[in-house]
């Protein structure tokens, strides 16, 4: 049984069809890419996933179960994390915070606990900062941690997204665009972030422009084109395909 | 809002009419931290506030005056009566973009007001609700001013350690991060139409109580209570003594509050002294006054 399992998904926008009954099947420990030239109805797609958009017709299944149409609190406890294809963070939380809040609804529903700061929240609190820490550790934003995360640069932005993604430890991981616009040494530091995370066993679903990283990570590539998946492989069967080599050069 | 009798040595001749100014502080610092909730830490303006108060007044005049309730009861009923309020209009409300909830929520406090206006047989209207009793809690009955000035500052006082109690820790963050950006609270797994409507309900509830207090007060409630020039009061208090912050509201507070009365002393140039002074604040602490403490503290 795929980790996720995605049939016949359709969006449409005012007669656009930005996403064609698309099907993907995505196992457990796979880091998979999407492709496609602009406006292929990538992030379109993420956005289904996640539950920001309903789709029109199709169906999500994450872990065997029927998810379609859940709204995007429920998948993400459900165990699904993404990042934003334009840089998101909470720029008056501080960084740490920024952190700390992306596992605290995995957590505890009790208002009143909440309300009363009970000894077993501050403790899960205590693991909670020591968990940020370490990741914030990882990503070389450690020294920021007490700043409000409006301040940081967008390269330094776009680091704490993603370690405020990895949380809550999400099974599957939906990554937009992560080496968009920045720099090369972060571009490398993205790919190694990502080979990590792959090599400790979590599943990784890609939106990326950047070919490099693209053909260099990934283990399967699927490819869209105006809302249709017009392929599916190996980056090295993806390179040669003359449909992709089409759709983005054209004939 | 120092102790009555300190403030009693200091000014004196004066003391009831302090010991009134100070009451009222109380009184909306406590709306104002209820009200605050909404606009300074989910980040939704809505402008209903005057109706949830209005509720939760009417309710406790009434039930004092026509069903003889006791005060606990009256207040007790007059918190719910807000709250369950903000429950109903808050589902339709908060469905609405930001810049319609103002509107939304603007025609809920107005239509509130008309409704308590012209409701004669229930509310009645302009007649005014009177002879409203002074409180009795347990026995001990509420009637003088230092008594009343007490029993605002345990209001305030509960008020306050609620206020801390939700904007900080889980709550607090849970808030900030709807407020801050809110799909990307959505990917962290908060439902934000869920903490919107505890910020705004809880609010209302309090703003019911504070209500209740002021109709027990004044013993006399008429309609013109609740009308739009206590938003824009609230307002005032909020965004120059500093959205999201206790210290800066309590500051707002005692300031517009105390210093329409202090003026007096001047009455030619009292509007005059008022308009520059707010001025004053919003050209050189356009974050609020809150803003100039926390400037000096370290980064």
């Amino acid at each position: 049984m795929a980790l996720l399992e995605i049939r016949a998904l359709t969006k449409r926008f005012l007669g656009v069809t930005a996403v064609d009954a698309v099907s993907l099947a995505i196992e457990r420990g796979e880091l998979v890419s999407l492709i496609g030239p602009n406006g292929s109805g990538k992030t379109t797609l993420f956005n289904c996933i996640t539950g920001y958009l309903p789709s029109d017709a199709g169906t999500i299944a994450f872990r065997g179960a029927d998810v379609t149409g859940a709204p995007p609190h429920r998948m993400s406890r459900l165990g699904i994390g993404r990042t934003f294809q334009l840089v998101s963070v909470f720029p008056r939380l501080t960084v740490l915070e920024n952190l700390l809040v992306f596992l605290q609804q995995h957590q505890e529903e009790s208002f009143f606990g909440r309300l009363v700061r009970s000894p077993r929240l501050r403790r899960l609190e205590t693991a909670a900062v020591e968990r940020a820490r370490s990741l914030l550790a990882l990503v070389g934003l450690g020294e920021r941690e007490g700043m409000p995360a409006g301040n940081l640069s967008y390269g330094q932005r776009k680091l704490l997204a993603f370690a405020a993604a990895l949380m809550p430890d999400p099974e599957l991981i939906l990554l937009d665009e992560p080496a968009a616009a920045v720099n090369p040494t972060m571009i490398n530091q993205m790919k190694d972030h990502i080979r990590m995370l792959h090599a400790q066993g979590k599943t990784i679903l890609l939106v990326e422009h950047n070919m490099e990283v693209v053909m260099d990570i990934s283990q399967r590539i699927v490819v869209l084109d105006h809302g249709q998946k017009i392929a599916e492989g190996t980056p090295e069967a993806i390179r040669r395909n003359p449909d992709v080599i089409e759709a983005y050069f054209g004939r | 809002m120092g102790l009555p009798w300190i403030v009693a040595a200091a000014f004196p001749g004066q003391q009831r009419y302090l010991l009134h100014i100070l009451v009222f502080t109380g009184l909306f610092a406590s709306l104002a931290l209820s009200y605050d909730l909404v606009v300074g830490h989910v980040g939704s303006l809505s402008l209903a506030h005057p109706a949830f108060f209005g509720i939760g007044a009417y309710a406790a005049a009434l039930l004092a005056t026509e069903a003889k309730w006791p005060f606990v009861a009256g207040l007790a009923a007059a918190v719910l009566a807000a709250g369950a309020a903000a429950l109903l209009i808050g589902v339709p409300v908060f469905r609405l973009a930001e810049h319609s909830l103002a509107i939304g929520t603007l025609g809920f406090a107005m239509v509130t007001h008309i409704v308590i206006l012209n409701w004669v047989d229930f509310t009645r209207g302009p007649l005014c609700v009177t002879s409203i009793p002074r409180p009795s809690i347990a026995g001990l009955a509420i009637t003088t001013l230092p008594a009343y000035y007490w029993l605002t500052l345990a209001a305030f006082a509960v008020a306050a350690v609620l206020y801390r109690a939700l904007t900080t820790f889980r709550l607090g963050r849970a808030f900030h991060a709807v407020r801050d950006n809110e799909p990307l609270a959505q990917a962290a797994g908060i439902n934000p139409l869920k903490y919107r409507m505890m910020a705004f309900s809880i609010g209302a509830a309090v703003a019911g109580g504070v209500g209740a207090l002021y109709a027990h007060y004044l013993t006399v409630l008429c309609p013109e209570e609740l009308t739009i020039s206590l938003t824009v009061t609230l307002l005032v208090i909020l965004f120059l003594g500093g959205v999201g912050s206790l210290r800066g509201i309590v500051i707002g507070a005692v300031l517009f509050t105390a210093l329409p009365e202090v003026l007096r002393v001047a009455p030619t140039w009292r509007l005059v002294i008022y308009g520059s002074l707010l001025l004053a604040i919003v050209i050189r602490a356009p974050e609020g006054l809150d803003a100039l403490f926390r400037r000096r503290a370290p980064r």
